[in-house]
């Protein structure tokens, strides 16, 4: 019963600061919007999940979405943006999600277009296994121009292992002039934080910010997770030519139309089912605060990082012990996010080439270091290990390259690397690049497993117990449960 | 005539602070108070000195051999088991090291403090620097072998040079690349940068210029070999370090 008064006095302040005139609740069941459907889109939806309640917000009113460009069916397939970035699943796609929709449509909704939801175009499309990396891993397909278009790299890629048969024969591999990596739709929402562009320079390329050539502004490096897109436009356009097979561009008032829509989507955690709403006692979770807070502040110098979450390291009269414990547990979740020191090393774009040493003594704030977000306020590209060997988990689905660098060793690596996905390299072309993923915001997470890039963490424990192989960190149980609960919140 | 006034200038310093310079394999000490509290410690073999490079504005990797440039700080406490240099720059070489990590043992470390070198945020608001403006020159320092601009060393230093010309306004701007081509023996070995990276420097010092809103019309992008040492505040006195170098030259 307090849960439900807490949902609905969140529910109703939040109306009425928007000026909303519609609010929709979805229940858990199919929660999927169809490309095309019309359904306007209200300014605020409410989605259940695993954890508790998703919100997602559209600032500035409902949206009728019929002929709207981000859910219009187009291309031969009759995809989407709407497709692969699911309000139920904090605008991104969770496998869950994925499975049902298989479920649902016996395999045949776009979401499973050969050109990438499935594992390579050339398999037999109507049998399940060819959409495995989706099915099982919520992986997409990115095919990248292999070499470079615009550099010339200093390395070479071989492919060692092919499970998926799209990085080797006559039409798809290095030898033809791709290469195919498999990764998790990035969230589409909250980006004005993901675009913030915090400082003039990029520490980890020890270079000012790239500028878009369009508006000559400098770009912040946050948007994909290998860089090759900085802008939403840029975006679009390697959208459109891939994911949605279209043979011409979005024009620009689509164009207009998309950044509008995607400029005013908010989404967080709202609700927990064993906290409350997550903007009650003192707490400032949740999306409305995103949507009105100022995007782009480092953590170090400004608000600390997740202590929207401070108030409730004291007990509150009258709530549960087993409600004050869990925001308890949150609380020094966020504690243990920040202060909870260890030894980061070998980490490309930590430990080099930026100069703050091998090994370096940091926590997760350290990258994790915008106020709200969790994204990193530079350019976010960073190698974890989670793709390359020997850091990355064992991934027999998924392909393996050797890179050998043809000029410097890579700084960590040395001068032949194992990956499944060699990140912003594809982009730069440099070995020292190999592996780095860009960072992404965390929010939303409990509406969207699995995580990282390679989908490798099949749920929040999985992602705090990678790091703790990683970087044999030390965390107690009590310190893991702490994270996963603050994960889960946001 | 100029190169032997600036290395009298250096020499005049040189009295009253002893420098050091040699190469050999860092040492971590895991010296935990806070982040970035770790110390890093340097050995020079030939004295068997310790030293304590932990203030350098890029650090030591300790899979790599290191250069390590320094002045003995007076009165430096040895809160990290090794002679404080102060100012320091640490180099990584590609010599490969077995990496070597000691516990704290009773050393406390630093606290983590902002350099004084740190770029502000883009919302902080900056008053344009008083005219009048006149032609003078803007330098940016790199570690050995290195054309990457140092963090919270190089990149304040050159956002100090583009507010000053966003202001100036001037009518052209000539990045000069330096390395430090002429042979030198430290720790018993030849060292030399390669010519090529005088150009590396250049080149990417003029593509930043005009990533920060300098046209790009106005900007001429050289480069030489043979640098002298030059002693200007921003080379924190380390002769040897000021050789490698770019000079943004402003004219009117």
């Amino acid at each position: 019963m307090m849960q439900l008064r807490a949902f609905i006095l969140a529910t109703s302040s939040f109306a009425a600061l928007l000026g909303a005139r519609e609010i929709a609740l979805a229940e858990r069941g199919d929660a999927w919007w169809t490309p095309g459907e019309g359904r306007e889109f209200p300014a605020q939806i409410d989605y259940e999940n695993d954890y508790g309640t998703l919100r997602v917000l559209l600032t500035g009113g409902p949206l009728a979405t019929k002929d709207h460009p981000f859910f219009r069916p187009v291309g031969p397939r009759g995809r989407a943006c709407i497709t692969c970035h699911q309000p139920a699943d904090a605008m991104s796609l969770s496998v869950e999600t994925v499975r049902k929709r298989w479920d649902k449509t016996q395999g045949k909704d776009p979401l499973f277009a050969a050109y990438d939801g499935s594992n390579c175009p050339t398999l037999k499309q109507d049998e399940r296994a060819s959409h495995s990396l989706l099915l099982d891993h919520g992986l997409i397909r990115i095919q990248r121009p292999w070499p470079p278009r615009e550099t010339k790299p200093d390395f070479t890629i071989e492919t060692v292992r092919d499970p998926t048969s799209c990085n080797s024969g006559g039409k798809y591999g290095p030898g033809a002039g791709n290469i195919s990596v498999y990764r998790r739709p990035r969230p589409v929402a909250n980006l004005k934080y993901l675009l913030a562009v915090g400082f003039a320079y990029d520490p980890k390329q020890g270079m000012p910010l790239p500028l878009d050539p369009e508006s000559g502004e400098p770009m912040s490096g946050n948007l994909m997770a290998d860089g090759r897109a900085g802008t939403l436009h840029a975006q679009m356009h390697d959208a459109a030519a891939t994911h949605l097979e279209l043979l011409q561009h979005f024009d620009r008032a689509d164009m207009a139309r998309i950044v509008d829509f995607e400029s005013r989507i908010f989404t967080a955690q709202q609700i927990d089912k064993r906290g409350g709403a997550l903007n009650a006692d003192g707490a400032e979770g949740g999306a409305e605060k995103l949507a009105t807070s100022e995007p782009g502040q480092l953590g170090s110098i400004g608000r600390a990082v997740w202590s929207e979450f401070a108030a409730w390291e004291t007990p509150k009269p009258g709530l549960t012990p087993e409600e004050n414990a869990f925001r308890a547990s949150v609380a020094r979740g966020a504690k243990v996010f920040r202060d909870k020191t260890f030894l980061i090393s070998d980490s490309a774009g930590i430990n080099s080439p930026i100069g703050f040493g091998n090994p370096v003594r940091n926590s997760c704030v350290f990258c994790h270091n915008m106020s709200q977000m969790g994204n990193d306020v530079a350019p976010g590209q960073v190698d974890l290990g989670t793709t390359t060997l020997p850091f990355a988990d064992p991934a027999p689905h998924l392909p393996l390259f050797r890179i050998t660098c043809t000029a410097a060793p890579h700084p960590h690596y040395g001068r032949v690397i194992y990956t499944n996905d060699p990140g912003y390299a594809l982009t730069t072309g440099r070995c020292a690049d190999v592996g780095k993923i860009t960072l992404q915001s965390m929010r939303g997470l409990s509406a969207r497993a699995p995580y990282f890039s390679n989908g490798s963490a099949k749920d929040l424990r999985a992602i705090i117990d990678y790091y703790e192989r990683r970087y044999h960190i030390g965390y107690t149980e009590q310190e893991k449960q702490d994270l996963v609960n603050l994960m889960s919140v946001l | 005539m100029r190169v032997l006034a600036l290395l009298l200038a250096f020499a005049v310093t040189g009295a009253q602070a002893e420098t050091v310079r040699f190469i050999t394999c860092p040492i971590y000490r895991d010296a935990d108070a806070g982040k970035k509290s770790g110390c890093w410690l340097a050995d020079d073999r030939a004295t068997g000195k310790r030293y304590d490079v932990s203030q350098a504005p890029s650090k030591p990797d300790w899979n790599r051999e290191v250069l390590v440039e320094g002045t003995i700080a007076q009165g430096g406490k040895e809160i990290c088991g090794g002679i404080v240099l102060e100012p320091v720059r640490t180099s990584i070489l590609p010599g490969a090291c077995t990496r070597q990590m000691l516990p704290a043992e009773n050393f406390t470390g630093r606290k983590f403090v902002l350099p004084k070198r740190n770029i502000s945020p883009l919302s902080v608001k900056r008053d344009p620097p008083p005219p009048p403006y006149a032609a003078r020159s803007f330098h940016l320092f790199f570690d050995f072998g290195q054309a990457f601009v140092i963090y919270q060393y190089d990149d304040y230093l050159l956002d100090e040079a583009v507010h000053w010309i966003r202001a100036a306004k001037p009518r052209a701007i000539t990045v000069t690349g330096y390395a430090a081509t002429s042979p030198a023996i430290v720790s018993g070995r030849t060292i030399a940068e390669d010519a090529a990276i005088a150009r590396v420097r250049a080149a990417k010092i003029g593509e930043a210029l005009v990533r920060l809103g300098i046209d790009r019309k106005i900007v001429t992008v050289k480069w030489q070999r043979d640098a002298a040492p030059i002693d200007v505040p921003e080379a924190d006195g380390l002769a040897e370090a000021s050789r490698r170098r770019v000079d943004i030259a402003v004219a009117f």
